[in-house]
């Protein structure tokens, strides 16, 4: 089989590196995201208050409580299209998910993705992105870096928001 | 509404396992979008048909019948079983997609109860693939298309968006990337060595490639296992780096990565009889190649 031999290839140039300490992509606006989850369809955001009880159901259930800064649509035939967001240990995204009448989901949509490096970020401005809260200053992230390869990210966080998410539609929202 | 800014669409799901991008350049903004969501789902078929993790998935019933009886499979399946096992023979073994024992050994996949035997002494070769899509296996064996069915997936959305008429698109699914159309797409590469820095690979035109890391977790720390398996010696392959392929596929570019940790400078010739390179992170942040075109 190997009957030819190899042969190095020269790279062109000297490798770049880009140091960054964070980058940022947007895929889809709210109205967007509506749009391409429940197509044609009008919806109606409404407002949702937890009982202490159904806070820590969730939070015992899921491990984690849901998001204040949620926000949550209805159609006129039963469906739910709700904003959400996650953050792990480098990442924070914002995603929709849009839920049938039965329990099942739609379809899920990431609406923006930001991944940021270093203690600094992590323990402070990073953390105070989530939940809506004003931040002191903004972070810095770069746009033009894409096309990443390398290795695989999990969603693993985002999945577990979504079961947060499915839980929430069980226990309150289905009712 | 326009859904169309600057003449480009991009989507991002979370698919595979990880999360997929798709990056279309259009006219009609409509239509990139449906060509998009038709890409996704054919990649989420691609996933419900070859996951290990699935109980309903082919491979499962793969795992559990195949050694018992003959199983027909997908047209899809089919077509990478037939690529895995020409890649198993071109390697003399080294690229196995039956590594599933020891990964479930190592827990780095879930032992399945529904499998009865504890004894995986079948390798690819003893995969049959007979008329009519049908599968049987000649010894027992266990299937993981985990290194493999990510390219094979972004291979079928980029089919489809070039059926859907699309200029150009480029497919990202968690590292695995191929695109089409008229444009060189800058390439960067997570660095190994450090968290938040990037290095920049040759630009990529109609073509494949895919990267194949330890990732930033306990894996780095125990040398004794690892996701990537040797064929032969069923030894765990720590990556030494990071190791990126450019094919013309992107099956045989996600395939090619774990050929490449195997044999180092060694995989040369088979990267060139599949007309691949291989880009390695060195520790100094330079770029080591194997491979080319055969001349």
């Amino acid at each position: 089989m190997r009957a030819f031999p190899f042969h190095l290839v020269s790279v062109p140039g000297i490798v770049l590196v880009v140091t960054t300490p964070g980058f940022a992509t947007v895929y889809l606006t709210v109205e967007q995201a509506q749009q391409m989850i429940f197509p044609g369809q009008s919806l109606t955001a409404i407002s949702l208050t937890l009982s202490e009880e159904e806070k820590s159901i969730i939070q015992k259930r899921y491990g984690a409580p849901v998001n204040d800064s949620m926000k949550i649509w209805r159609t006129e035939d039963g469906r739910y299209f709700i904003v959400d967001q996650v953050i792990g240990k480098h990442e924070l995204i914002t995603y929709a998910v849009g839920i049938h009448p039965d329990g099942s989901i739609a379809q899920i949509e990431i609406m923006d993705y930001r991944e940021a490096y270093g203690d600094e970020i992590r323990q402070k401005r990073w953390r105070r992105q989530f939940g809506g809260k004003t931040m002191d200053s903004p972070l810095e992230l770069n746009e033009d870096i894409k096309n990443i390869s390398g290795a695989t990210l999990s969603c693993r966080h985002l999945t577990e928001g979504v079961k947060r998410l499915l839980g929430l539609y069980e226990l309150v929202l289905k009712k | 509404m326009n859904l169309c800014l600057k003449n480009e669409v991009r989507r991002c799901r979370p698919l595979l396992g990880t999360f997929v991008e798709i990056t279309v350049e259009c006219e009609d903004g409509r239509e990139a979008h449906h060509a998009i969501h038709v890409a996704f789902e054919s990649i989420a078929r691609v996933q419900t048909l070859m996951s290990f993790h699935d109980l309903g998935s082919e491979i499962s019933e793969l795992n559990r019948l195949a050694f018992f009886q003959n199983v027909a499979v997908s047209p899809e399946t089919y077509e990478v079983l037939k690529r895995a096992k020409k890649l198993y023979e071109y390697t003399d073994g080294i690229f196995d997609i039956t590594i599933a024992a020891e990964l479930m050994d190592w827990d780095l996949l879930p032992r399945h109860s529904f499998l009865s035997q504890t004894d995986f002494s079948g390798r690819t070769k003893d995969i049959e693939l007979l008329p009519n899509r049908q599968v049987h296996f000649l010894r027992p064996l266990c299937i993981d298309l985990g290194g493999i069915a990510k390219g094979f997936a972004v291979d079928r959305a980029i089919q489809v968006l070039q059926e859907r008429d699309m200029q150009s698109a480029i497919v990202n699914a968690g590292g695995d990337i191929r695109c089409f159309g008229n444009q060189e797409r800058p390439i960067w590469v997570r660095d190994p060595q450090l968290a938040g820095q990037f290095l920049s690979l040759p630009a990529l035109k109609n073509a494949a490639l895919a990267t194949s890391a330890n990732s930033y977790d306990k894996l780095r720390r125990d040398s004794r296992i690892c996701p990537h398996v040797h064929g032969q010696t069923r030894k765990p392959l720590p990556s030494p780096s990071s190791v990126s392929v450019r094919a013309d596929s992107c099956m045989m570019a996600d395939a090619l990565t774990k050929v490449v940790i195997a044999l180092g400078k060694d995989s040369g010739e088979i990267l060139s009889h599949f007309n691949a390179v291989a880009f390695i992170a060195g520790h100094d942040g330079r770029m080591i190649c194997y491979g080319g075109r055969q001349s």
